[in-house]
């Protein structure tokens, strides 16, 4: 536990003395969300309504950079290889980099919210602020696999660049910034198999926007591809370079 | 005789290379092993096999008779690997105190500045150190848990003289409280200074396994060839020589006092030829033995 907490100082350490990264991931969503969501919106439904989508969507760059760049980096310098190789508990240096990006997501939506309460006329039940806060939180875990995998694959340039592509294209397809249904047909049956539609839509459904789907049919969808996501996650992990 | 680290049978194979052959070893449990060996010689294979970042394809490696890879066994271990850097952004003593939480009973802060000479910059962020800072970063870091053994894998690669000197009286150090240490190195004058026994490897084979006395003194005092009539048995007898081998027409007999042999050897053959005698060092014996060892390969 001492040792997790450490763990976990240290990763906070090394992203807070990286401002010129932190800052940008975590305050372009929350820059986004003012422009479309109050500036550029005509009313307080869609303020609602970009809400729930724009807050998966400040959660994505913490958990697909924070680990794809981040571990890839490590994974080159040798260092990953130094911690397997002295008696560090094995999951502390994943659970450690996942309590630092939950913090860091935390701080990305908090702007977010309260930008969407006082300028956007966002009205919610408390009770509602609190569990789209706690989904879009519980929103980093297949978004942090993804960033495990590419981590644990790609050298650090080439994580660069296809998190780049991961979290844009997640976010398109996911209809974070634009509803699905304005998609051609054949995007919207791909945006199926990705986690950010499906958490969309959850968030949606919280703030009562929901309706495509069946919330239990959103739920499930995400459970299945988080267990796909660990596979891979795990599998790379395995063929670490 | 204790054993630190003990092979059976140890091979790897990555692919259709054999990093690894078949290679039966032990290392002591106290005093400082020196692998020599080329680039590719499968030095750092070994190493990464006995911390359990390598899995062996047969055969198999135990530490103090533990399974490599499992924490009880990392405890026991240091280690500095070759190409290892720490994050750039934190500093040497949030590095340390991080390292501290692994071990049961770290070494304290000031005791590892002190013997590691990181005083003056134990609060600059890593990725402000000159090359030398960071290897006596890494340094500090292998020695942190006291362990039983450290692996150090090319410890004063990029070194200057300054902090080699603080490594090698480090490593002296560890010797001297019981500490097994195996350390890699291109530089033989680093394993005649530092090892009490060498092992020579060579295209992921074993050539030389000896006390480094034995090893030098295979190399020390000279080599002399001639072309002699005397009986190989009768040369071996002769005054101050170690061994005597047949190189086509040549004899070569190496001798620990080469005056004292050569008088021997006049006195009994006259009419020697093509006689020369040349003086050897480490860097020799250890050229001879990787050199032997592929025209060994060479010829089955």
């Amino acid at each position: 536990m001492n040792s997790l907490i450490n763990e976990t100082g240290a990763e906070i350490l090394k992203a807070i003395r990286a401002p010129e990264f932190l800052l940008p991931t975590m305050l372009m969503p929350c820059a986004f969300y003012s422009l479309f969501g109050v500036v550029l919106s005509n009313g307080s439904s869609n303020a609602t309504y970009l809400l729930a989508t724009y807050g998966v969507f400040a959660v994505m760059g913490p958990a697909i950079f924070g680990f794809g760049v981040g571990v890839a980096n490590e994974c080159d310098r040798g260092w990953l290889q130094l911690k397997q190789a002295v008696p560090a508990p094995p999951y502390n240096y994943v659970a450690a980099k996942i309590v630092t990006t939950l913090l860091f997501a935390g701080l990305a939506l908090i702007p977010i919210y309260l930008i969407a309460g006082f300028l956007g006329g966002v009205e919610l039940q408390r009770e509602t602020w609190v569990s789209l806060f706690g989904l879009h939180l519980m929103s980093v875990i297949p978004f942090v696999l993804i960033g495990l995998s590419l981590g644990f694959s790609l050298s650090s340039g080439g994580a660069v660049a296809i998190s780049n592509i991961a979290f844009l294209g997640l976010a398109i397809l996911g209809g974070l910034w634009i509803p699905v249904t304005v998609f051609p047909e054949m995007m919207q049956t791909i945006a199926k198999f990705t986690p950010s539609y499906h958490l969309a839509e959850l968030a949606l459904a919280i703030v009562g926007s929901g309706g495509n789907h069946a919330t239990s049919f959103n739920l499930l969808s995400v459970l299945v591809i988080s267990l796909v996501l660990l596979g891979m996650a795990i599998s790379a992990w395995q063929r670490q370079r | 005789m204790n054993t630190a680290l003990t092979t059976t049978q140890l091979s790897v194979r990555f692919g259709d290379k054999v990093a690894l052959n078949s290679i039966d070893l032990s290392i002591p449990s106290n005093g400082v092993t020196a692998l020599l060996g080329d680039n590719g010689a499968g030095k750092t294979t070994l190493i990464n096999c006995a911390l359990g970042l390598c899995k062996p394809s047969s055969g198999r490696l135990k530490i103090f008779s533990e399974t490599p890879g499992k924490i009880e066994t990392k405890k026991l271990i240091g280690v500095m690997l070759q190409d290892s850097n720490l994050p750039d952004l934190l500093s040497a003593a949030e590095h340390i105190q991080l390292f501290s939480t692994y071990y049961p009973d770290p070494l304290s802060l000031e005791q590892l500045s002190h013997q590691c000479g990181l005083e003056r910059f134990i609060h600059k962020r890593y990725k402000t150190l000159s090359g030398g800072q960071k290897r006596r970063v890494q340094f500090a870091l292998a020695i942190l848990g006291r362990p039983k053994i450290v692996f150090l894998d090319e410890p004063t690669t990029g070194l200057d003289i300054d902090a080699r000197n603080l490594v090698w009286n480090t490593i002296n150090q560890l010797r001297d409280t019981g500490t097994a240490v195996l350390l890699t190195t291109h530089y033989l004058e680093e394993a005649d200074a530092l090892a009490d026994h060498t092992i020579v490897m060579s295209d992921g084979n074993i050539i030389a396994n000896d006390s480094t006395e034995n090893i030098r003194a295979a190399a020390t005092g000279a080599v002399i060839r001639c072309e002699s009539r005397l009986d190989l048995s009768v040369i071996r007898t002769l005054t101050d020589v170690r061994s005597v081998k047949i190189r086509g027409r040549q004899v070569e007999i190496l001798s620990d006092n080469p005056t004292a042999t050569l008088i021997t050897l006049l006195a009994l053959d006259p009419n020697l030829a093509n006689l020369t005698v040349s003086k050897s060092n480490l860097e020799d014996a250890f050229i001879k033995l990787t050199n032997d060892s592929k025209l060994a390969e060479a010829a089955s």
